[in-house]
């Protein structure tokens, strides 16, 4: 993939050449075949408040799985709210109050007998900032098995090896399995954080901003990488670089103030042929 | 990908972890339990006792009586007990003026003037003074500062004396009246200060004039918590003011009008409340006889005094607090 | 304001109220540091009969003990200007203090018990050594080279605490519930490491207490048991021999071979070492116990300094200290230079109270106070954890459970600035009276102490715990992990050196309390140390309030010093250790 790492967000003449270089890019991708895949999170009527403060206003969306889908809007607009209302990291927030439905494969993620941790076992979560555990590589990797107590029954460092080289980062670290998370540099770090998720082979992957504190060659390997776990995971990721959402999203979904959710569509195009004007002004780089 | 059936299994589990959380749970839950069975026990542990006591012993004579010689066997006792309350007000009163005013100076000098390696060095120095156990203060108020006040200040201080007692109870809270006011200090925004010298004004009459105005509330709470510490403090007036249950001598002025000699106040041995409560303890634990329960009406006594001072240093910190 | 009228445009607005001001401040700020000071020397003057230690005397270990310290922090820091420095306020201080003593005694009044040789030891050479120590240690050689002198000692220190602790309590009941309690709970721990989803795994707490309801159940009836070398041997050098093993297996490129090797050497140097010594005539029980604490960890230092490159230098530090004490001792001897006869001494820390001043010790004492400390310390340690985790991690802002939580800060912070007496008056009601454990007993004490400093212990957990970064936690809940998964892989390990130093900081004020202890009735005197966790204890500080009221200058002025001297250089070590892992830890982070 063709990208251009390097963009600069700020220019707006260049902002429109560099989507539609990025989308010509995307579009020669290949994911599996074009019927359309099977919904993986469905969202129906979403309202979430923090105390008074409405975050997310009814918002509708269908998440296909083996996809990638970004979503964008301006900061403020509820778009992690959103993420982190799926597999339910909102619950440590005692103010913040969820109505309407989220489901996922049909089951109501917020029923009263949903266990969230039992969720989160099934949708892993990669942060915006690098937060690798104060421990060694191999036991960042091997924490999720752990915790979820399936560390006997798999070949762990089988299970390590493997998460590792899904997250492109088993020939840098292959030999110091043992040294800190922490010695490593910002992207591997990110790279680390997301091999410690796809460790216990969750279904869906939730990103939240994840390339936002990583220089552009950093960002450039997340960006490669993510479009590879798409083969294997559904990927919900979080961004507020629009050419980035470009570059590597199958799917798009733009919420604007006041946490609406205005359009969702293919990715090629929501930047194209927006349907509604106030995408497109956020697009072109008008309003936000 | 493991398990991409319609309806993912979801529902809360009995796992092992989940019985383990909720087992840590509810053991952290009893631990955070314990700290409010600690009040509740102090509470009721005073008041049962101070029950009986004051059924012997009438509120009013204990609280105006003149006579404090609880008599361990019994019989003639008296339980009036304004001579202590007069030794913790002598030795709070003199405390507080060693310790407020120093403690106040040594605040503002740390928020306004200490460069930040003095503070670094100046701070821990003055939690030490806090750490020394207050049975060592008591030690060398007796064996040190008394025979140093006799040879210099004072040749009639007798070896028991409230003045030496109180100088270290007020040395010992300089650093709970410096810490929290400074932190009063420091939190000022630093706007204000720009304001003031905007206008011209000195570093002086920044700090004098800005700065502690505008953390009064802090300062109010910390005075208010030294004294608290002080009226509690026992060890020191224990070993180094004596235990003479007396009122000073009222004498007549040159105009008629009688007044209290201070010489006659600091110069000699008292005893506070808290070293009635220690003398006590010395002679009978077992309970049941009235000066053991004299002993714990007067814990309730200082129990609920600090109580309410700790209160109304709280309200009076909160109050001012939100203004910036 | 006033201004002066001189300028014509702006005209100076006057400095001189506000510097009189910033002067003021500062010497109050120091107002109660310098009288703490005084009081210190004083004490210490007392305490160690420096009234009548002679000028040579004093050179003596200045030149043999004190100048190769600096010289060796100097060489460690290896900075020009501080040796400049150091020299300057050396000589400058000498100068100035022989001058001012001069001057004062001559104009004003003589200084009692004061001379100037001992007030330049305290007042310039201490806070220079100080200093020097303090910049040294920070360098690769000063680190070795304190790192192993604090080893040694902290170590002894912990061995000594075990051998006080062995002398109160029944070794072959320990032997009993080590057997029966922890070996099996390890068992079902490490059972449950490898099969965490079985049920097991939530055995290993009841599986100790049953062995140790088995143990105190089975101590009467069974008569039959290994010596105490052996008992040593079995509860304590074989699981530190095979933890060792463990730690090194772990490190870096190290094969299990190594591994092995290391936990076969330190079993071996601590079992024969103590055998040597017990054929040398020490007590071999006793010398295993101080090596368990001392050897191990220094032997281990030692290792890791060899093996890397910088520092090693620093290893001769314990040499050079206790070749210059050597030294001291054989110059002033050999002179017949006057030596001063301190209170403080071996025979004081181990003998019992007596109302001949010289003869008089504080050994029951420190027992009892070492006893209730590490009591304390585990009762503090578990509730003040237990509290702050329920605080910080597992309760919520809204709803009951917020408002009981709110209840709960409020309570405790109240509970701080409750007297201590207070709190005595608890223990008696309660402890001793209405459940009956004993008068001045170490449960008793143990227990008020407790609660006397858990709230310092729980607000300073609270701090360590909220100090652990939130996206760590996101991180953890994020992978599926419970609440108490979450506490234990990722907050607890961050947490811990911040609550350790609370805890011990906390520990500093109960050892030092004396007016909860009198309200409880502990002993007055006792002339043996308690031979369990029922008898009737006395403390340092109790022991030094009962000194306190004997008239006689002796006491005055000797025993009751050395006995303030004891209590306080127990606080300083629990301080520095207190600092020492705050500072490794925060600079490690």
């Amino acid at each position: 993939m063709a990208t251009n790492g390097k963009a600069d967000t700020s220019s707006e003449e260049e902002t429109e050449t560099i989507i539609s270089t990025a989308i010509e890019t995307g579009e020669s991708r290949d994911r599996g075949p074009t019927e359309s895949p099977r919904t993986v999170v469905t969202a129906r009527d979403l309202d979430v408040y923090y105390g008074q403060e409405r975050a997310l206003d009814g918002v509708d969306i269908e998440i296909p799985e083996n996809r990638v889908t970004a979503i964008i809007g301006p900061s403020g607009c509820g778009k992690s709210t959103f993420l982190r209302c799926i597999n339910r990291m909102n619950d440590g927030i005692d103010a913040c109050r969820v109505d309407g439905e989220l489901r996922f494969h049909g089951t109501d993620v917020y029923d009263q007998g949903i266990d969230p941790v039992a969720l989160r076992r099934k949708i892993g979560m990669v942060f915006q900032k690098p937060n690798p555990f104060p421990k060694s590589i191999y036991d960042n990797v091997a924490y999720g098995l752990r915790v979820q107590g399936r560390a006997g029954e798999v070949d762990l460092d089988a299970a390590v090896e493997r998460a590792l080289r899904s997250a492109a980062l088993w020939d840098e670290v292959k030999d110091q399995l043992d040294s800190s998370g922490l010695d490593l540099s910002g992207g591997q770090q990110q790279r680390l954080c997301i091999a410690r998720a796809i460790a216990p082979d969750p279904e869906v992957i939730l990103m939240d901003e994840p390339a936002s504190a990583l220089d552009p060659i950093a960002t450039a390997k997340v960006e490669d990488l993510i479009d590879d776990l798409a083969e294997e995971y559904t990927v919900v990721i979080v961004t507020h670089n629009m050419q980035q959402a470009a570059r590597i999203s199958d799917r798009t979904a733009v919420f604007l103030t006041g946490g609406e959710l205005v359009e969702f569509d293919d990715t090629a195009k929501v930047f194209e042929n927006p349907d509604h004007d106030r995408v497109e002004d956020y697009i072109t780089g008008k309003f936000g | 990908m493991s398990d991409a059936s319609a309806s993912p299994d979801l529902e809360r589990s009995q796992g092992i972890e989940r019985i383990r959380d909720r087992t840590y749970g509810g053991f952290f839950v009893v631990c955070a339990l314990i700290t409010v069975l600690t009040t509740i026990a102090i509470f009721l542990t005073l008041l049962s006792d101070s029950v009986a006591f004051f059924s012997e012993v009438s509120i009013a004579d204990f609280l105006t009586g003149l006579h404090w010689s609880p008599n361990p066997t019994g019989g003639g006792s008296d339980f009036g007990a304004v001579p202590l309350f007069v030794g913790t007000l002598v030795v709070t009163a003199t405390a507080a003026f060693v310790a407020l005013p120093i403690g106040t100076l040594t605040a503002i000098y740390l928020s306004e003037y200490a460069t930040p390696r003095a503070r670094s060095i100046l701070k821990p120095m003055l939690e030490v003074l806090a750490g020394i156990p207050t049975v060592v203060y008591g030690y060398f108020a007796l064996v040190y500062v008394t025979p140093a006040l006799k040879a210099t200040l004072f040749p009639s201080i007798s070896t028991f004396n409230a003045l030496s007692a109180s100088l270290m109870v007020g040395i010992m809270t300089i650093p709970m009246v410096s810490s929290i006011s400074e932190d009063a200090m420091s939190a000022v925004p630093d706007e204000l200060r720009q304001a003031g010298y905007g206008l011209g004004a000195t570093k002086f009459e920044v700090s004098t004039g800005i700065v502690v105005p505008a953390a009064i509330s802090g300062i109010a709470s910390s005075y208010i918590l030294a004294i608290s510490r002080a009226i509690g403090e026992t060890m020191v007036v224990v070993v180094a003011m004596g235990a003479q249950a007396n009122l000073p001598a009222v004498r007549d002025g040159l105009a008629g009008i009688p007044y209290v000699h201070p010489g006659d106040v600091l110069l000699d041995p008292g005893m506070t409340m808290t070293v009635a409560m220690v003398q006590i303890a010395g002679g009978d634990l077992t309970g049941g006889s009235l000066p053991y329960d004299a002993m714990f009406a007067l814990g309730l006594t200082l129990f609920a005094v600090t109580l309410v001072m700790n209160v109304v240093s709280d309200l009076v910190a909160n109050r001012y607090r939100e203004e910036y | 304001m006033s201004i002066e009228r001189s300028e014509p445009t702006f005209g100076r607005v006057s400095r001189l109220k506000g510097t009189v001001f910033e002067y003021l401040s500062l010497g109050a700020s120091v107002t109660g540091i310098v009288a703490l000071g005084v009081l210190l020397i004083y004490v210490a003057i007392d305490a160690f009969d420096l009234v009548n230690a002679s000028p040579e005397w004093l050179l003596t270990y200045y030149v043999t003990l004190v100048l190769p310290l600096i010289g060796f922090c100097l060489y460690s820091a290896n900075d020009r200007s501080l040796i400049r420095r150091t020299a300057f306020a050396l000589g400058g201080g000498l100068v100035a203090m022989a001058l001012t003593f001069s001057v004062v005694e001559s104009f004003v009044r003589p200084i009692p018990r004061l001379t100037w040789q001992v007030a330049y030891l305290f007042v310039v050479v201490a806070p220079v050594t100080a200093y020097v120590v303090f910049v040294g240690s920070r360098e690769p050689i000063g680190r070795t080279g304190f790192g192993l002198v604090g080893r040694v000692l902290g170590g002894t220190a912990l061995g000594l605490s075990l051998i006080i602790l062995f002398t109160v309590f029944d070794e072959r009941l320990w032997f009993l519930a080590y057997t029966l309690g922890v070996l099996p709970a390890v068992g079902v721990l490490a059972y449950s490491r490898v099969n965490p989803s079985s049920p097991v795994s939530l055995l290993p707490v009841p599986v100790a207490l049953v062995g140790f309801v088995a143990a105190s159940v089975l101590r009467g009836p069974v008569d039959v048991y290994p010596t105490a070398w052996l008992i040593y041997v079995w509860t304590l050098v074989v699981p530190v021999s095979a933890i060792i093993a463990g730690l090194t297996a772990q490190r870096d490129g190290e094969t299990k071979q190594t591994a092995a090797i290391a936990g076969v050497a330190a079993f071996a140097l601590i079992g024969g070492g103590s055998l040597a010594a017990g054929s040398l005539g020490v007590s071999s029980e006793h010398a295993l116990l101080v090596l368990l604490g001392s050897g191990v960890p220094t032997v281990m230092f030692g290792r890791r300094v060899v093996a890397s490159d910088t520092g090693r230098v620093g290893l001769f530090l314990p040499v050079l200290l206790v070749g210059g004490a050597l030294a001291g001792a054989l110059i002033a001897e050999s002179f017949g230079f006057p030596a001063p006869d301190p209170w403080l001494d071996a025979s004081f820390v181990t003998s019992s109270p007596s109302r001949m001043p010289e003869r008089a010790g504080l050994y029951p004492a420190i027992v009892g106070s070492v006893l209730v400390i590490a009591f304390v310390a585990l009762l503090s340690f578990v509730l003040g954890v237990g509290s702050a985790v329920f605080l910080e991690e597992y309760t919520v802002e809204s709803g009951v459970v917020g408002a009981t939580t709110r209840l709960i800060q409020i309570n405790i912070a109240n509970l701080a600035a409750v007297p201590s007496v207070v709190y005595g008056l608890l223990g008696l009601g309660l402890f001793a009276n209405l459940l009956g454990l004993g008068f001045g007993s170490v449960v008793t004490a143990a227990l008020t102490l407790s609660l006397l400093i858990l709230p310092i212990t729980v607000i300073s957990a609270q701090e360590a715990i909220r100090s652990v970064p939130d996206h760590l936690r996101q991180g953890s809940y994020a992978m599926g992990a419970t609440r108490w998964q979450t506490t234990k892989n990722v907050v607890l390990p961050e947490a811990l050196p911040g609550i350790f130093t609370g805890t011990i900081l906390a520990l500093g004020r109960a050892i030092g309390e004396t007016a909860p202890l009198i309200m409880i009735g502990a002993a007055h005197t006792v002339f043996s140390p308690p031979n369990g966790i029922w008898s009737k204890i006395s403390a340092m500080p109790m022991q030094i309030f009962v000194w306190s009221d004997f008239p006689q200058a002796e006491f005055r002025y000797g025993v009751l010093a050395a006995g303030v001297v004891t209590l306080l250089i127990v606080l300083l070590g629990m301080n520095a250790t207190a600092i020492i892992l705050r500072n490794k830890y925060e600079s490690g982070v």
